[in-house]
């Protein structure tokens, strides 16, 4: 009896690995219902995740405000249950400060660059152990946004929205392994082909062999027709490293992102940037650097005895 | 396994997969992520008998292939879930006590989560997924199984707990 038992739970497992099998082709074959599904269970989770986002957001970066805990942990035993109100506010405040601080960024970006933006904040990431790299923004085709938009934050590119709903946004961050952006060199206008890999380090590879690239180069990203998925001139990131291998065709280097993808809290969705290429203009500045105090010393005589 | 138990499969992973899509994955962990939906499977399934844990897998990869975020192609969960589900049912359970220590379940929830998500890494590959940097995936690896680790006295009692729950009084 119990090789009976087995073979039912063999042949069990036989049909719901094939149909596993048939849902991965009818996706891959792109049949339209599977991505709409996906689509629905968005729909759905969207108010979840505006909920979880208002209860995790201060929380968000727990575990590095946990290893500040010992040095205030003093003050914190010192303190009586009204400071502890007062603190809790002061949390939130300071969240709203951050995300407002982000918002700036990424309006003044946009203005310099005269691109139509709409601004929605980060409600959730994607899946852990998937291998991917995506967010879920607060805004979607309610708000004037499509598929393949670029998005943008305080200091440059994020990603590109791969799914949109009434309410809400999947946007697929350019850190994703499959993330792959034309840039240009701020000032030489060299062309090449920037790659996710999974953190917020990049690769580059030029696209000719005259095309050259050296430490500390802004990259810019170059623009696709029609202005999707990426709208031109924004800062992607500069390069931290440049490979030289004997006998190799176009040169490649790595890229330090502009954006903390791991810190977002509000971006922006380039609707419209019919202003045309701004060239650039968007390329951050060199910060100052700080005046340096020269003391003049005048030597007194020594007073002759 | 009684249809009966099905809708509250459903239902307990549907929650679970929630808590995983609005909370969990907005904390901003030490290193890689922490999959609870995943090492909450592997716990439940450590429970179940081999046919159910078949049906088990099937569901809760089929809700985990509903995640909006993923970049997988649509079923490629639930070919792992089952997978993984027959291979602890299967194999690790038979090897193991009836009873197991709550050291054991640990272990073995971070050994199924580890190799689920390289199953599921190199099933991807295969379908042509793009794969991250191997540094990339070393440390989503090995922070999701640090995690698994640290955070099973948290949801391995809550899982075995919502596992009896489900069981009808047959399956009892």
């Amino acid at each position: 009896m119990p090789a009976r038992g087995s073979n039912r739970t063999r042949l069990l497992w036989i049909s719901l690995l094939v149909t596993s099998l048939f849902l991965i082709t009818l996706d891959l074959r792109g049949v339209s219902i599977i991505s709409s599904i996906r689509s629905g269970a968005q729909t759905i989770l969207a108010p979840f995740q505006k909920a979880g986002s208002a209860v995790i957001s201060p929380l968000g970066n727990l575990f590095e405000d946990v290893s500040n805990l010992g040095r205030t942990q003093s003050k914190i035993d010192a303190l009586k249950e009204e400071n502890e109100k007062l603190k809790s506010q002061l949390i939130l405040n300071e969240n709203v400060v951050g995300e407002l601080k982000q918002l700036k960024g990424t309006l003044d970006l946009a203005g310099s660059a005269r691109f139509k933006v709409v601004a929605a904040r980060v409600i959730t990431r994607g899946g852990t152990a998937t291998f991917g790299e995506t967010i879920v923004i607060d805004q979607g085709s309610r708000a004037g946004i499509k598929r393949d938009m670029t998005v943008i934050a305080t200091s440059g590119l994020v990603g590109v929205v791969k799914s949109t709903t009434a309410n809400s946004s999947v946007v697929l961050l350019m850190s994703d392994p499959s993330f792959r952006v034309g840039v240009r060199v701020a000032g030489t206008q060299d062309m090449g082909i920037l790659s996710g890999g999974g953190d917020n380090r990049f690769s580059i590879q030029m696209l000719s062999a005259t095309g050259q690239i050296n430490v500390g180069d802004v990259l810019l990203s170059r623009g696709s027709s029609g202005d999707r998925p990426f709208v031109p001139g924004v800062p992607v990131g500069r390069v931290s490293f440049v490979e030289s291998t004997a006998g190799q065709l176009t040169k490649e280097g790595r890229v330090e992102g502009f954006v903390d993808l791991d810190g977002l809290g509000v971006v922006s969705v380039v609707l419209d940037a019919t202003a045309g290429d701004p060239g650039d203009a968007l390329v951050p500045r060199a910060p100052k650097p700080a005046p340096t105090v020269t003391v003049f010393v005048t030597p007194k005589p020594t007073p002759s005895e | 396994m009684t249809l009966n138990r099905v809708p509250r499969i459903v239902a307990v992973f549907a929650l679970v997969f929630l808590l995983q899509e609005a909370l969990i994955n907005r904390i901003s962990f030490f290193i890689g992520g922490f999959s609870l939906y995943l090492a909450f499977f592997i716990v439940w399934v450590m429970q179940e008998e081999r046919s159910s844990a078949v049906v088990s897998g099937f569901i809760a990869g089929f809700i985990a292939d509903f995640s909006p975020t993923l970049e997988a192609p649509f079923g490629l969960w639930s070919f792992v879930y089952t997978v993984v589900a027959y291979v602890i049912a299967n194999n690790v359970r038979s090897a193991l006590d009836a009873d197991m220590s709550p050291v054991t379940i640990s272990l073995v929830t971070v050994f199924g989560s580890f190799s689920a998500s390289i199953m599921f890494l190199i099933s991807g590959a295969i379908l042509g997924q793009e794969v991250g940097s191997a540094g990339y995936v070393l440390r989503e690896l090995f922070g999701n199984s640090l995690w698994t680790l640290l955070l099973s006295p948290l949801y391995g009692p809550l899982a075995i707990k919502l596992y009896r729950a489900t069981l009808t009084a047959r399956s009892r």
